[in-house]
């Protein structure tokens, strides 16, 4: 735990000592950003500069098969993600959920809109504004890991939030 | 694929006289009991006894060396009997037995069991092709159909399909869909859609979005596909011509603009929409402005089916806590749970004379390919190698295109409405087959 705060607050230095190095210098910009969907598979995904640290720093919420409540594990992650997410108020994020590559295309695509929906919702009652919230499901379609066994599922049974400026 | 450019003889006028006969050839059958109700091939699906007719096909002869080979062209037709299920091929003597007159000697090939024979001739004159393709019933010793067509020399195999859907026709009184087209999702990185032959030939990119692209279904008049892509970044509804030509955004609501099938007519699109956070079924216009709400609860509801008077929708609803198929009335009324067996069931697709869904089941750990009656009897597993899903009816109700990793990668394969033949057809990896309607 004490390492992860270590890694917040080194990220968190980052973005200061970015914002004050000048605002003409803009390492990220947004349409530069990994197509979501295209490419780049979640948490391996991370964006430039000062993001970064903040993206990388930001736990996944997993669930179980065919299940989008939210276990204690997931509830956890969830609030440490909302401490991370309040210390930078004017980024936005986009929780995309996905799911193990079992069942069909479709029903994934809905199962992985209500495990977003329900990271939201979660994240909006910890105080994070829902206008800054929202969700795109990635259905079974972007696995993390492409292997066909529990452990890879385990995985892949995801929200992850990406954050944007 | 210019149909036009394919005429009958005009001595198919003649031929037809002759097949006017062919009511007494099916009765014939019958009354001998051999191979019962054959003539009565539009409930096939009704009769679990019906047997596979034994029918021969000779090579194809031409009087001079080209670049087409007789055997390959029959054995296009032999695998469209084959793949509908109701025939069993029986080897024919090469090159088929003759007579006095030049015709079939079909009674020394009475021996062989084979009830029908089919035989022809082609001529290639430069970029054209002329096909002779005629059908005798060996056991009454007659023609029973004639066809002659000249097309272009590239649209070889979709004229010996034009062929086999006139032969189903005359055998069955249900003509066959040979001629059709599937469309389904690559499985590489980025899923663009494609569209090839039934049987896996003339396969042809559709889409070039290079993102996600997931669920293509045809629009009723064959000309286009409506599917789910990422090009926004959100997985919206999209339309695409099937040149590829015009791509236009259908549904792009907030959430998910999923799983879009065209009503029977054409005048309407059923998809799962979360605009109220929770996945419903919703009615729009096909310019994309909402007509109803055709679902509620607290469940996830997806994947929507016409049945194909357009009076019912079936779809997968999680309400119950399990995916499960329900069914309920378009015009309002109470929605149905139709399975019950086992804990999760999706994917339906529902068959085109409406007695039938076909779907994918859990079963065992893995997934396979299901009939069920919409009433919620009658459930059938009709897969069992593999994982196997995404089924999708031909036009004919005859077939069922469907996913299968049982030869190691995900592939389209393609079987007959009881699963006694499964072949596979794409020569490409890929998902979510969707059988168009028939082409004209």
């Amino acid at each position: 735990m004490d390492t992860r705060h270590l890694k917040i607050y080194a990220a968190a230095l980052l973005v200061i000592v970015t914002l004050a190095g000048g605002c003409a210098k803009k390492i990220v910009k947004p349409n530069e950003a990994p197509v979501p969907g295209f490419g780049m598979a979640g948490p391996g995904a991370v964006l430039e500069g000062e993001l970064q640290g903040v993206q990388t720093s930001l736990k996944t919420v997993y669930f179980d098969f065919d299940n989008y409540t939210l276990s204690p594990e997931a509830q956890a992650a969830i609030a440490y993600d909302v401490e991370v997410l309040k210390r930078y108020p004017n980024l936005m994020v986009v929780a995309e959920g996905h799911c193990d590559e079992r069942g069909t295309a479709e029903y994934n695509l809905a199962l992985g809109e209500r495990r977003a929906g329900a990271v939201v919702e979660r994240l909006t009652a910890l105080g994070i504004p829902s206008n800054r919230l929202s969700t795109v499901s990635f259905g079974s379609e972007l696995p993390v890991d492409p292997n066909h066994n529990e452990q890879a599922w385990a995985k892949n049974r995801r929200v992850y939030l990406r954050v944007s400026k | 694929m210019k149909i036009s450019r394919l005429t009958p003889h005009p001595g198919t006028t003649e031929l037809t006289n002759r097949l006017r006969f062919l009511l007494l050839w099916l009765t014939l059958i019958i009354s001998v009991g051999c191979q019962p109700a054959f003539g009565k091939l539009l409930l096939d699906l009704d009769n679990p006894n019906l047997g596979k007719m034994p029918i021969m096909v000779a090579d194809f002869s031409s009087n001079q060396p080209g670049p087409l080979n007789g055997a390959e062209l029959a054995s296009i037709i032999k695998n469209d009997l084959v793949m509908c299920g109701l025939f069993e091929i029986v080897p024919a003597p090469q090159p088929a037995p003759l007579n006095q007159n030049g015709e079939p000697d079909l009674n020394s090939l009475a021996r062989t069991g084979a009830q029908a024979l089919v035989m022809g001739s082609f001529n290639v004159n430069g970029n054209l092709l002329t096909v002779d393709c005629k059908l005798y019933d060996i056991g009454l010793q007659r023609l029973d159909l004639g066809k002659r067509y000249t097309g272009a020399l590239s649209d070889y195999r979709y004229i010996f399909h034009m062929f086999d859907d006139r032969l189903l026709e005359k055998i069955t009184n249900l003509q066959g869909c040979f001629t059709s087209k599937i469309a389904f999702m690559d499985d590489t990185k980025t899923r663009e859609i494609f569209v090839m032959d039934y049987d896996g030939y003339n396969l042809r990119q559709v889409s070039n979005t290079k993102t996600l692209n997931l669920s293509p279904k045809w629009a009723p008049d064959g000309k286009g596909l409506i599917f789910t892509s990422y090009i926004n970044r959100n997985p919206d509804l999209w339309y695409v011509s099937v040149d590829g030509q015009r791509v236009i955004p259908v549904s792009h609501r907030k959430g998910l603009n999923a799983s879009g099938r065209f009503s029977p007519d054409g005048n309407m699109i059923a998809l799962s929409l979360s605009v109220k956070a929770i996945p419903k079924i919703f009615i729009i216009s096909t310019e994309g402005n909402i007509i109803k709400q055709l679902t509620n609860g607290l469940g996830n509801d997806i994947s929507p089916s016409w049945s194909p008077d357009g009076a019912y929708m079936a779809y997968v609803s999680d309400q119950a806590g399990s995916p499960q198929i329900y069914v309920v009335p378009v015009n309002g009324g109470e929605s149905k749970r139709i399975t019950l067996t086992t804990s999760y069931n999706t994917d339906p697709d529902w068959s085109p004379r409406g007695d039938m869904l076909v779907f994918t089941a859990k079963i065992d750990g893995r997934f396979q390919v299901c009939v069920i009656r919409p009433d919620g009897s009658d459930f059938k597993v009709l897969t069992n190698k593999g994982t196997n899903q995404d089924p999708s009816w031909s036009p004919d109700g005859r077939m069922i295109t469907f996913t299968s990793n049982r030869d190691g990668s995900k592939r389209i394969f393609v079987m007959d409405a009881k699963g006694t033949v499964q072949t596979p057809v794409s020569h490409v990896s890929g998902r979510n087959p969707a059988w168009s309607p028939r082409l004209k």
